[in-house]
């Protein structure tokens, strides 16, 4: 098992650099195969109003004039070590791991980032837990009820769900449940350092909205996991023993069901947690969702740039974090 | 002494969208103390039904029951599922065909027999329990069983997982073992340990055995009785002795007949049963072998249309056919001389 | 500026502001000091004062769709930035706080009177209020006002802001580079600027100027001190000598506001202190803004161009929701630019074509419709400017639908007679913008003037991309959209930032056509030296007709806005030279 654990992490490790190379190329040896000059490329780095010192001070430090892997190096090497950018007062140090300079927020990429996690975190978690308890709850009872008024009911309502839009949901919910009747008035984030029950209320329609459209999606593999598994050989023979249906039920059978599902659940929160685009959109909340649409509408692209490489982070360490809890719970992966 | 089980006229019908299933339909049997019974028959004749209906296994489907179980003088059929689900793995246990599904992958097989051994004992501490479990799986063979208790299923051979499933069922000191074609997924080295196993454990643990199979030379083995059942219904049912020395029905000489044996001519041809199972939403009226049976012709028409009863050829000895007894044995002299009557019909 | 409101009284009268008559410093009022208390009513808030109230408390929130161009009070432009800054950021003059043209009125703030004028209109003095102090209790001194002033040359720093100072100063201001770089030897180095003694501040300028009052009014004269002046990143914590100050502010998120101890109301009248707190939210969703106006969540829009369409219908099909609007004329126009370098955009009649083409309907309906956006405009200066004429010179008005087949005579004219391609840039979170951005596309194609739209963000829009003629250039932007209000009420307050070639900037660029029209730039001096109100109007007249002639805009409409007021909030009226509800005086029923 550890050597497991060994084997993954090494893997992901390499993982996270292929996606920096992956990510370097797309803004570094992309924009040269569209005809963009060295100067140019420099330019979308220094940002506004560039200087011509300022640059050649780019080209410099990106090292855009020399070969690839030296480049590759001085972007690695920002964003380990950090660097400088900008002269006289202007002058800043980007702290490690430096992304970029930011000409929109006039500071470095990375705080804007980090201070917009939060949002992007809780978001994401809230909706997790929601989305996981009625998803597989509603799965289970409609697998083991199969044919039932409830579990067509569900099934129904889990089909309206994975169809519906997040912008209409979301919406629906802010104009009933907002401004119509007040329940749950001005959404807007609310930290839980500062407030922890706001927090919660604020967050409580955004949740609901996200994990619809997931609890929809997980009620349905529920049901055919459960399904399938039910049907297993080692269910029968469970119920040989003489074990009370609910052991055979949750025991012996829920557990062999769920861990597809548990897969598909590192995707999905790993994606999330690069930003609940179209959720902080319609909520105004300013996560990493937000923050990804203001730097593309900007055209700023160190913070795309960073935003990028934070979500891929996310993702892989997600995905690991999911391959060890599979190897945990089944035997049969840990080689 | 009152037999161990008592089956009469079991019937188990399911009800599906196109009609009726009649998966058993009126088969009768019983079970003694530290005796083997063999039940035989091709894929759909009810073998597996039977036994599962025995450990009460469908209860919370549609499937409809009628009929008798009595396990030690105690009626199953519409008994009370909690009363059913104590004795089941309790007092009757079951192996299953294979082993390797049939074993949970996620928990080890130390844990899934104490599983099973605590849910009868309750009282017993998991020490006590694992110290069981360790034991059986000495009992069966499997080397090393305190090492082995924590392995998983993926991690043994197909022998050692059915050990660890035979292990399992006697951890409860069964008094009714039925082994649903424990050997037709292993090869046949490993098919004669198991075999061995079960006739050792059994003369030890004095329980009776039920052992469902298709493969005659497994009975051959280990049956003191056999019932050889077809469709759903008994097509014959004597000792051992008496089905394989003088056995008096149409369908089992077709079983007999179509075994490779070593003290037949090489060139000779199997004589395989023609036809193939029947529909069991549709049986055949009368005889329900009557379509494949190369004798039918021989009952003056009432193969079509009576279903023959269950009739005693020597005594415990029956048999459900209309030729006579004169008949059949002398159809059966022919067979083993090796000349096959040529069937002037259309396989059914 | 950007944004600005002309007041008008109820009956829709064009108004005749005497107030930029105050050459000599005294204000002199048109119109009374109307604080009159209105009762709850539509427009109630354009005629009189609705709520009146001294009470003190609350917390006032306001939602921006996008961000102010910066927070830093000498590096905005955008109107309801300059209304709002006052909260924390005192210059030398203002605006009066009353109703009607009384609000067009240039009063003192931070200075004890208006300016002393002498050498003819030439040399500018002031005297700074004794005792006036930043948050921290270190006493404002006039240097602190030069250095703030001195700031604003520097362009790579403060993109944004207007750029009077650095055109109409006299001395090293053509060259001077600022504070920034070379801070020893450059700050305090502008020679145009004296300051004799601690509470006087002296401007010597190029030529007589007699509306420099105005130039004054603008926060870029609110005092800054040199040693805690951070550039870029002072707009994280301005020092403030205004009623409130920053408590906290978290980058394109929010930033809040608290009671200034030190502040004491004697250094502006013109600004009350009353909330408790003032919270500021940035990219928040504009439909979404609405809903929470109307739903009592926040009390402002902060942008102050009034409601969506949707929240529109909802208002004035609704009695009770009517009764707390407001629809003033805001005395500026939405308009395109149409940029006389990029190709092929430098050929005239090819910008006459984009004139003849454009839908003007289509624009009008997609700002709002007659009611909330305002009337189809044929001028590039707007009817509330001093020296408005009316005139048509490509059938904006006789045609409203657009004049495909003067357009096509045009495009043979400049030798595309099949159109051509043109990217026209707008501001996406601006969804009155969106809409006429895809009218204008619509409407150009039946020319066969194929558009691309590209969007971006109001807050980066003059700083980073329209306002960059660089970027301007290097991408191509034909035509680029825009809204304007006047610096000050006359027509070098309107249209000098627009159509001057002298006001043409690297960054933060407000003449995006870059018109540089000799005959254009020899009015606007003409103007500024004129003496009687006739000549005024009638060089005003031929700035307007040169500017349409050169086809450097587009006009679309003179706007109106649909504003609404939550019944919470006290002090509401319509500022007139701001163009929306006074930001500066409002405070909380409960």
């Amino acid at each position: 098992m550890i050597s497991f654990i060994i084997r993954r992490l090494i893997a992901a490790v390499f993982l996270l650099i292929i996606v920096s190379m992956v990510v370097f190329a797309i803004f570094f040896i992309l924009p040269r195969w569209g005809g963009q000059t060295t100067y140019g490329l420099a330019t979308e780095y220094v940002g506004r109003n560039p200087t011509r010192s300022a640059v050649l001070q780019m080209i410099d430090q990106l090292g855009l004039n020399k070969p690839l892997y030296l480049q590759y190096w001085a972007y690695l090497k920002a964003i380990v070590v950090g660097g400088h950018y900008g002269t006289g007062t202007n002058s800043v140090y980007c702290p490690p791991p430096c992304f970029g300079y930011s000409f929109k927020n006039q500071q470095p990429v990375w705080p804007a980032m980090v201070s917009d996690i939060p949002v992007t975190l809780s978001l994401a978690i809230g909706a997790a837990i929601l989305w996981l308890t009625a998803g597989i709850g509603i799965g289970v009872i409609s697998a083991l009820k199969r044919g039932s008024i409830f579990d067509r009911f569900s099934m129904t309502i889990a089909l309206a769900g994975v169809s519906l839009p997040i912008f209409f949901t979301g919406l629906v919910a802010l104009e009933l449940f907002s401004y119509k009747w007040p329940i749950f008035p001005n959404v807007q984030f609310v930290p839980f350092t500062q407030n922890p029950a706001l927090w919660a209320r604020n967050l409580v329609l955004p949740w609901v909205t996200l994990a619809f459209l997931y609890a929809a999606l997980y009620a349905r593999l529920t049901r055919a996991g459960m399904l399938e598994t039910m049907g297993e050989d080692y269910i029968r023979t469970a119920r040989a023993k003489g074990l009370p249906e609910r052991t055979v039920i949750f025991k012996h059978g829920l557990r062999a069901a769920l861990t597809p599902i548990l897969t598909i659940f590192g995707m999905d929160l790993g994606l999330l947690l690069g930003g609940a685009l179209l959720t902080e959109y319609t909520f105004s909340l300013h996560g990493l969702g937000l923050f990804t649409i203001e730097a593309v509408q900007n055209q700023d692209f160190p913070e795309i740039m960073g935003v990028v490489m934070l979500a891929s982070f996310f993702i892989v360490i997600a995905n690991l974090v999911v391959d060890i809890l599979y190897a945990v719970v089944d035997p049969r992966v840990r080689y | 002494m009152a037999p161990l089980l008592e089956v009469q006229d079991l019937r188990i019908h399911f009800p599906t969208d196109d009609g009726l299933v009649k998966s058993v339909d009126g088969v009768s049997f019983s079970v003694e103390r530290g005796s083997t019974l063999g039940i035989v028959g091709e894929s759909g004749s009810g073998k597996s039904v039977t036994s599962l209906g025995i450990m009460g296994l469908h209860l919370g489907t549609s499937a409809r029951i009628t009929g008798q179980i009595k396990l030690d003088g105690e009626e199953l059929v519409g008994a009370d599922p909690d009363r059913v689900r104590e004795l089941r793995g309790g007092k009757m246990a079951m192996i299953f065909q294979d082993p390797l599904s049939s074993l949970h992958p996620y928990f080890k097989i130390g844990d899934q027999i104490t599983e099973a051994y605590r849910i009868h004992h309750p009282g017993a501490t998991k020490k006590q329990a694992r110290q069981r479990a360790i034991d059986m799986l000495g009992r069966v063979g499997i080397s090393r069983p305190s090492v082995q208790v924590d392995a998983y299923p993926h991690q043994f051979s197909g022998g050692m997982r059915q050990r660890v499933m035979i292990a399992m069922a006697l951890s409860n000191d069964p008094e009714l073992l039925i082994a649903d074609e424990p050997t037709t997924a292993l090869d046949v080295t490993v098919q004669a340990q198991i075999l061995d196993l079960i006739r050792d454990l059994q003369a030890e643990f004095g329980s009776a055995v039920i052992i469902i199979t298709h493969d005659l030379g497994v009975v051959a083995e280990l049956a003191d009785d056999i019932l050889v059942m077809y469709a759903g219904r008994v097509a014959e049912y004597g000792t051992a002795v008496d089905i394989f020395g003088q056995p008096s029905h149409p369908y089992t000489w077709g079983l007999l007949a179509s075994m490779p044996r070593i003290d037949r001519e090489r060139t000779a041809r199997l004589v395989p049963i023609p036809g193939t199972p029947p529909s069991l939403i549709r049986v055949p009226s009368g005889c329900p072998f009557h379509p494949r049976c190369r004798y039918a012709s021989q009952t003056g028409g009432r193969s079509e249309n009576e279903v023959p009863p269950l009739r005693e050829v020597t005594p415990g000895h029956l048999s459900a056919c209309h030729l006579t007894a004169a008949q059949r044995a002398e159809f059966w002299a022919e067979l083993s001389a090796g000349k096959v009557r040529e069937d002037t019909r259309e396989p059914a | 500026m950007r944004r600005k409101t002309g007041m008008l009284a109820a009956a829709g009268v064009v108004i005749t502001l005497t107030a930029a008559a105050c050459s000599s410093g005294s204000s002199s009022s048109s119109g009374g000091n109307n604080t009159t208390t209105n009762a709850v009513a539509f427009n109630a808030g354009v005629t009189g004062t609705v709520n009146a109230s001294t009470r003190k408390g609350g917390t006032i929130t306001f939602d921006n769709s996008s961000a102010p161009d910066s927070t830093d009070a000498g590096n905005t432009y955008y109107a309801f930035n300059l209304n709002f800054t006052r909260l924390y950021a005192t210059p030398l003059t203002t605006y009066k706080a009353c109703t009607g043209a009384c609000g067009d009125q240039v009063v003192p703030a931070l200075a004890t009177a208006l300016g002393t004028a002498t050498d003819n209109n030439k040399t500018w003095t002031y005297h700074i209020k004794s005792g006036v102090k930043f948050e921290d209790g270190s006493p404002v001194t006039s240097q602190d006002v030069k250095y703030a002033v001195e700031r604003t040359f520097d362009r790579t720093v403060l993109p944004n802001g207007p750029s009077y100072f650095a055109s109409l100063l006299a001395g090293n201001a053509a060259t001077y580079p600022g504070p920034f770089k070379d801070r020893a030897k450059n700050v305090m180095a502008l020679t145009a600027i004296d300051t004799p003694d601690p509470t006087t501040i002296v401007f010597h300028l190029k030529q007589p100027f007699a509306s420099f009052n105005y130039v004054v009014a603008f926060p870029q004269t609110a005092p800054v001190p040199p040693d805690k002046d951070k550039g870029t990143n002072y707009q994280l914590h301005p020092q403030s000598t205004g009623p409130y100050m920053f408590q906290s502010y978290q980058l394109n998120k929010q930033y809040t506001l608290v009671p200034n101890p030190q502040w004491n109301p004697s250094w502006n009248p013109q600004v009350k202190q009353l909330p408790s707190k003032i919270v500021v939210n940035l990219n928040v969703n504009a439909p979404d803004i609405d809903n929470r106006l109307l739903a009592g969540d926040i009390q402002v829009d902060q942008a102050g161009s009034g409601v969506q369409s949707a929240a529109r219908a909802r208002i004035l099909s609704s009695p009770n929701l009517k009764a707390n609007a407001d629809d003033p004329i805001t005395g500026f126009m939405w308009f395109y630019y149409i940029n006389t370098k990029v190709k092929p955009l430098d050929n005239i009649h090819c910008r006459m074509a984009i004139e003849y083409a454009a839908n003007k309907t289509d624009l009008q309906t997609a700002y709002g419709g007659p009611i909330a956006g305002g009337d189809i405009a044929s001028t590039a200066m707007p009817p509330t400017v001093r020296g408005y004429s009316k005139f048509d010179l490509y059938n904006a008005l006789s045609k409203p639908g657009g004049d495909i087949a003067a357009a096509k005579q045009q495009l043979q004219q400049c030798g595309q007679p099949n159109g051509f391609n043109l990217n026209v840039a707008y501001r996406s979170d601006r969804p009155r913008e969106v809409s006429s951005s895809q009218a204008l596309q619509e409407s150009l194609a039946s020319a066969g003037i194929k558009v691309t739209l590209k969007g971006y963000t109001a807050a980066n829009y003059y700083g980073n991309f329209a306002g960059v003629p660089n970027y301007v250039h290097s991408h191509n932007l034909g035509m680029a959209a825009g809204g304007w209000g006047p610096d000050w009420p006359d027509a070098y307050g309107w249209g000098w930032a627009l159509f001057d070639g002298g006001s043409i900037v690297p960054a933060g660029n407000t003449n995006i056509s870059e018109l540089n029209d000799s005959a254009v730039n020899s009015l606007f001096t003409q103007l500024e030296a004129a003496t009687t109100d006739s000549a005024q109007n009638s060089i005003a007249e031929q700035i307007d007709k040169k500017v349409m002639q050169d086809a450097a805009i587009l006009p679309a409409v003179y706007s109106k806005a649909l504003l609404y007021r939550p019944t919470d909030l006290t002090n509401v009226y319509v500022q007139t030279y701001y163009g929306m509800y006074d930001y500066a005086t409002l405070g909380l029923k409960s």
